[in-house]
């Protein structure tokens, strides 16, 4: 549990330090943004579009982000060390709660400029953060675990993005109809539910399959 | 080679008895017949996947390579099925509710587990050396089965499908089915089960003599 925790204060330092990662990931989100809310405008009597757009944007940013924790080590030639001082176990959850809490600033940032610039009707806040955080917890479960496979392969940008996704439509299709039930004054219930399951699912199958991840 | 023989006579007698012999389910008139196939056809996609997330396990547990070999096959048969079952419920579809293709949820889950299996196939071709290929994309396959419970039963039950409920119809309409549909049915189930183990077999002896050809062609260091 400590080495996790060690695991997280050097993933934020390292981010802290330059700060390239996370100011692209909110770059890529803001820009995606102020184009959709030109192109499509306000779209405060549509809560179907704004959750699907609300989602498209944080997952973007997302894919285009997350692999990062990892790609970063095999190019910095770190890895060996890191796997050195700590069990895979250990780097996963670290690596797992570093994505988590940048996906936690990045939607800081991006939901609230989207709220506005869409024109978005009043948002319940308890279904919301309810489903975006489960959602959340879903996205970092997954693309953690394909961040790790993908940094050890050639042409990692292009396939992180690729191979994420499809295992990424379930979160999706819940997300977007989770947020959407919320603005239309529907129960969450279920989508909070498929979201939960989806996470648990991933991060219980994930958590043992690290200790195959890196070998040689 | 009499096994072989057998099974096709199997499959052959099966499909011309469902459409000659067994009579047409009241309510699907004509369409009937898209059920010999199409179902077969889906329950050998989600079989083969299976099958490949147990080789990918075990290769993971023993290493050896030979498991990995079966994994793909079962990844590649999956794929060959599940787009044969997308293609027969497609025309199915334009004959019972006039159109190809609308988007019901069931549609859609098919295309997206055939995208996460095409997935695994360019995760395969991106990783050099077959061990580490073998390592990653059985750490793939495993989370990638995890999206196959939501997409095939959870989603569809979820939003509202047209399509007909799977693995056996409701039971209603199974207490009215003609007992002849039931035997070419059941028929048909077997006879591609049979057609899987044999392809898959065949896939996965390719698989090991490219594997030791090259290793053959070029030793390593």
């Amino acid at each position: 549990m400590r080495t996790v925790w060690a695991i997280l204060r050097r993933e934020c330092r390292g981010e802290w330090r330059t700060r390239h990662g996370l100011g692209a990931a909110l770059l890529f989100a803001l820009a995606s943004l102020v184009g959709v809310s030109f192109v499509v405008g306000p779209l405060g009597d549509r809560p179907d579009l704004l959750a699907a757009l609300l989602w498209i944007v944080l997952l973007f940013a997302a894919l285009a982000s997350l692999a990062h924790a990892f790609v970063r080590e095999v190019e910095a030639g770190t890895l060996t060390l890191l796997r050195l001082v700590a069990s895979p176990t250990a780097i996963a959850l670290g690596k797992l709660l570093f994505n988590l809490l940048f996906l936690g600033v990045l939607e800081l940032v991006t939901v609230p400029v989207f709220l506005v610039l869409m024109g978005a009707p009043a948002v319940r806040w308890g279904p919301f953060l309810l489903v975006l955080g489960l959602g959340s917890l879903a996205l970092a479960a997954t693309t953690t675990l394909v961040g790790a496979v993908v940094a050890q392969t050639r042409a990692r940008g292009a396939l992180f993005a690729a191979v994420a996704l499809p295992l990424l439509i379930v979160v999706l299709i819940a997300g977007v109809a989770g947020l959407r039930a919320q603005w239309e004054g529907a129960s969450v219930a279920g989508e909070a539910r498929l979201l939960a399951a989806y996470a648990a699912v991933v991060l219980g199958v994930s958590l043992p399959l690290f200790d195959h991840v890196w070998e040689d | 080679m009499i096994r072989r023989l057998f099974l096709f006579a199997w499959v052959a007698l099966a499909l011309v008895g469902g459409f000659l012999w067994a009579p047409p389910v009241a309510g699907l008139g004509a369409t009937t017949r898209v059920l010999y196939l199409h179902i077969p056809c889906a329950w050998v996609a989600v079989l083969a996947l299976a099958w490949s997330m147990v080789h990918s396990i075990l290769y993971l547990r023993t290493r050896r390579l030979g498991h990995d070999d079966h994994a793909a096959a079962g990844v590649g048969l999956g794929l060959l099925f599940g787009l044969a079952a997308t293609v027969s419920g497609s025309v199915w579809a334009e004959a019972r509710w006039g159109s190809w293709w609308n988007w019901d949820p069931r549609e859609t889950t098919i295309v997206l587990l055939l995208l996460v299996y095409g997935a695994y196939l360019a995760l395969r071709g991106a990783v050099e050396g077959e061990e580490r290929r073998a390592r990653l994309a059985a750490v793939y396959a495993v989370p990638a089965f995890v999206t196959v419970p939501f997409l095939v039963f959870v989603l569809p039950r979820r939003y509202d499908t047209l399509h007909p409920s799977p693995i056996v119809p409701q039971a209603g309409a199974a207490a009215g089915m003609d007992p002849r549909v039931w035997v070419c049915f059941l028929a048909m189930l077997v006879g591609f089960t049979g057609l899987f183990l044999w392809m898959e077999s065949l896939e996965a002896r390719l698989r090991r003599r490219e594997r030791e050809a090259a290793t053959e062609s070029s030793p390593r260091a």
